[in-house]
């Protein structure tokens, strides 16, 4: 396995990250901490809930999905033949979980004993599916119970009604879980359809962190994945509408039980999609960076809108940029969601006006700087984070020599083009009127 | 195997918990002042934290603090109120990047210290008073916070079976009060109490880092110096024995789309007693893991629930089970919820249970060391039980229990308060 090894250094966070390539094309990844009592190991699969159309090469047909269907196979991955996957954890002491993004699904355990065991059941179980009427059946009673659930949380309202609003037919307008509709319509045939196409290895990646030996971690995954047969696989061409740059709606407002409205404010980036993927990491940052002066708590604007009741500690501001959408997103709760949209809008516009400080770029990226440093704490944030990234064929490792090398003329020329009044939307979440 | 704390007093009387430990990125630093959970008391020591995180002597406002916390690479201050059996906790973190990742040589300790001393030792001040527009604005805020419990309706759920069930005793109490609390407060008022309870509350202060016991004594020394009494006020411990006369049932409507079903039990078991760990494991069993007794019953048998689970409140030696259920559903749940309890105090727990609960129960002891966060919060709760435990005791407490005990911790629970917040006709849509 020597010639499908290379090492990945991190100097300035002291980490070497090992980097294996495992026949028939799956990405391995394996952090030693050092000390840790915890070992975290997460395979994902770089499919989610806006993969809703694909076709693998060379068959023309498209295969189209209802909504809900990564996030629905997520959960059926847990049972197999002899019943409950988790309980094969819990006779190893690990705890087990799994969730479901817009464009990945990772299933994962965290322990601190029988480590190897525990990653060939981790190995083992993505690997066999099992799904029957019956199973999906009961699926979509528990699934539809976790709907409901969402239904009735006003800010997970807020953030897909926003999403709906500005996107006009890209499937991240959807519920990640989909809807009690769509999911009655998911069949074992689905869902195997889908695993034979998503869940093939090189459409996926391990990744494996704590107090650990790296070559073994190698060896043990190389056996497991050799004894099986895999065929070679097609190119998957992920079929996505063509996405208007205008926004669906302007606003979207829906009544809850909730104690005062919360807004939620977005600007669609309709330049994301046409990037190359290495540049996607330098435009977040930039962009969480030009946020961060926008609205960060270090800045006039929040602590005057804190002053002035418009806002609570959890405002925030956020940018997620994707192969093929983008956003940014502003908000919270508020008792007066005109009067905070004004002051949100009047900011972006003097942003744009009188540009930034340089003074205040260092500031906020020293602050970006010992915050991405703070979270390598975290084996979780490593290895969720680490994956995404690569999905994405970002080096996560990068991050902090890129945050050296933006520079403030960039900020805002980004802000020019992605803070576009011409590409907002607006969504509220009003408190219901008493009957 | 596991680090352990040094214990040691500052001049004033403040107890520095230090954990010397190169496994993290970061210096963290929480400061934690210990008074009794007390309705009369809720607000203030709720507004306490709130307004003293507006800004010090030093740094008046909150945009000077940012800036100030800026400059130490992005380092984090948090001010909270914690409560935890019938105790009232008033706290304060402070967290940044180790200097080895920056080249900074020893600064950010130093100066993280130096500002989480001067925002708990040396407040802003006017004329004997907090500055009143941080007050009227935090009370505000405060205010604000009580009413949006309603947003999320699981916590309001948990939090109204809480009120009902406890509502004769200080346990009761909402952990930020109640609106009408904040009327009769001022800045001075604030003030006074202020004076009053940082000079004579016991107050822990954590470090955990890759730190020299020697600089960590001399910046805390420095950091914390306000004069303190001698004498410390002692507090009274949590009372967990309330018995039950009959189950109380409860029901609410609102126009959600799911119901939530809330029980409250009373353990008479609370952190210090010699069952602890028996009902651990008893709790794990019935209600703590994907492997437990609700999970695979009311989730995965009869697909009733997303979530179903079962918690301890450990001071206060209370166990909650909730569940997000269809609102039709209420008797089945209820009843398959009822023969797990049944079960378990029968005894009906195959070994694998038993074994994996154990585990998974071990499992958290030891993962709790790699986050400074847990390693405070875990023993900020030994200094609240009044009995400390090593992570090392626990677990070989954990792995001692066997059927007897937890049977022994089984035959004192009892049912207290079934709460259910349902639908209101109709729905929200």
């Amino acid at each position: 396995m020597r010639e499908n090894f290379r090492l990945i250094e991190n100097r300035e966070l002291h980490e070497t990250l090992y980097h294996y390539r495992v026949y028939p094309g799956l990405d391995l990844y394996v952090l030693p901490r050092q000390g840790y009592q915890k070992k975290y190991a997460v395979f994902s699969t770089c499919f989610g809930s806006v993969d809703n159309r694909f076709r693998v090469e060379p068959d023309p047909e498209i295969t189209e999905l209802p909504d809900g269907v990564a996030h629905f196979l997520e959960h059926k991955l847990f049972e197999d033949e002899r019943g409950n996957v988790f309980d094969r954890f819990a006779a190893l002491g690990a705890s087990p979980n799994a969730f479901t993004s817009f464009t990945q699904t990772s299933y994962l355990f965290s322990c601190t004993a029988n480590f190897e065991q525990n990653l060939e059941h981790l190995l083992n179980f993505v690997q066999e599916p099992y799904f029957t009427e019956k199973t999906v059946q009961k699926e979509q009673g528990i699934i539809g119970q976790e709907i409901k659930m969402y239904e009735d949380h006003p800010h997970w309202r807020g953030f897909f009604n926003l999403l709906a609003g500005l996107y006009q037919e890209h499937p991240v307008r959807n519920d990640i879980a989909g809807s009690l509709e769509s999911i009655s319509r998911i069949t074992p045939e689905l869902l195997y359809r889908c695993y034979n196409t998503f869940y093939h290895p090189s459409n996926m990646a391990v990744f494996v962190v704590g107090d650990l030996d790296p070559e073994q971690v190698g060896r043990q995954v190389e056996d497991n994945l050799s004894g099986r047969n895999y065929g070679a696989m097609g190119k998957i061409v992920r079929v996505f509408p063509d996405e208007p740059d205008q926004v669906k709606r302007q606003k979207t407002v829906q009544e809850l039980v909730v104690s005062e409205p919360i807004m939620f404010l977005g600007f669609k980036d309709n330049r994301a999609a046409d990037l190359e993927k290495k540049y996607l990491m330098r435009r977040e940052l930039l962009m969480e960076l030009l946020l961060d002066i926008l609205f960060g708590s270090s800045e006039q604007l929040y602590n005057d809108l804190y002053r002035d009741n418009l806002i609570d500690e959890n405002f925030g501001s956020e940018y997620t940029a994707e192969t093929n959408y983008g956003y940014a997103m502003i908000g919270g709760e508020t008792r007066d969601p005109d009067q905070l949209y004004t002051r949100i809008i009047d900011a972006v516009e003097a942003l744009k006006k009188e540009g930034i400080t340089d003074e205040q770029f260092e500031r906020h990226r020293r602050k970006l700087l010992g915050g991405y440093i703070r979270r390598f704490n975290s084996l979780e944030f490593i290895a969720n984070n680490y994956l995404a990234y690569r999905f994405r064929d970002n080096e996560m490792f990068d991050l902090p020599s890129i945050l050296q090398d933006i520079k403030k003329e960039e900020a805002v020329a980004v802000a020019e083009e992605n803070l576009d009044l011409s590409y907002h939307a607006l969504s509220l979440v009003m408190p219901q009127q008493e009957e | 195997m596991l680090t352990n704390y040094t214990e040691q007093y500052l001049p004033n009387g403040i107890r520095l918990l230090f954990m010397p430990t190169d496994k993290f990125k970061t210096i963290s630093m929480g400061l934690f002042l210990h008074q009794e959970l007390n309705p009369d008391l809720a607000a203030l020591n709720a507004l306490l934290p709130a307004v003293m995180e507006q800004g010090s002597r030093q740094y008046p406002d909150k945009l000077t603090l940012q800036r100030k916390l800026e400059s130490l690479y992005g380092a984090d201050l948090n001010a909270d109120i914690l409560k935890s059996g019938e105790r009232h906790v008033i706290a304060f973190g402070c967290e940044s990047a180790h200097d080895k990742f920056l080249g900074e040589n020893g600064a950010l300790l130093k100066q993280g210290m130096s500002v989480l001393g001067s925002v708990t030792g040396d407040p802003l001040v006017d004329n004997g008073s907090f500055n009143k527009d941080y007050v009227n604005q935090e009370k505000i805020q405060l205010i604000k916070d009580i009413k949006a419990m309603l947003n999320d309706k699981a916590t309001y759920a948990y939090e109204r079976c809480i009120a009902l069930m406890c509502a004769e005793e200080k346990f009761g109490t909402y952990k930020l009060g109640t609106i009408d609390d904040y009327a009769n407060i001022d800045e001075e008022a604030l003030y006074h109490y202020y004076k009053q309870v940082f000079s004579s509350n016991p107050i822990d202060l954590y470090v955990i880092g890759d730190l020299r016991e020697q600089e960590v004594l001399e910046a805390a020394g420095e950091a914390f110096n306000f004069p303190r009494n001698v004498e410390q006020s002692r507090l009274s411990p949590t009372e967990i024995n309330r018995p039950v006369q009959e189950v109380r049932y409860h029901e609410e409507a609102l126009p959600v789309n799911q119901a939530k079903l809330v029980l409250g039990f009373r353990t008479y078991t609370a952190y210090g007693d010699a069952l602890y760990c028996p009902l651990l494991v008893y709790s794990g069993i019935l209600g703590a893991f994907p492997h437990s007794k609700l999970f695979m019953k009311v989730r995965e048998e009869a697909g009733l629930a997303y979530y179903v689970h079962s918690r301890l409140e450990r001071h206060k030696g209370l166990m909650i089970i909730s569940a997000g259920i269809n609102y039709e559903d209420y008797e089945k749940a209820l009843e398959i919820i009822h023969r797990q309890l049944d079960d378990m105090a029968a005894g009906e727990i195959s070994d694998t249970e038993l074994g994996n609960t154990k585990q998974g129960l071990i499992n958290r002891l030891r993962s709790q060391q790699d986050s400074p966060i847990q390693l405070i919060s875990t023993h900020l709760d030994s200094s609240i039980g009044g009995k400390t435990y090593t992570a090392e005791e626990l677990i070989a407490g954990i792995e001692a229990v066997g059927r007897p005990e937890i049977q022994a911790a089984a035959e004192r629970i009892k049912l207290d308060t079934v709460y259910v917040l349902r639908p209101r006709e109709g729905g929200s849509k």
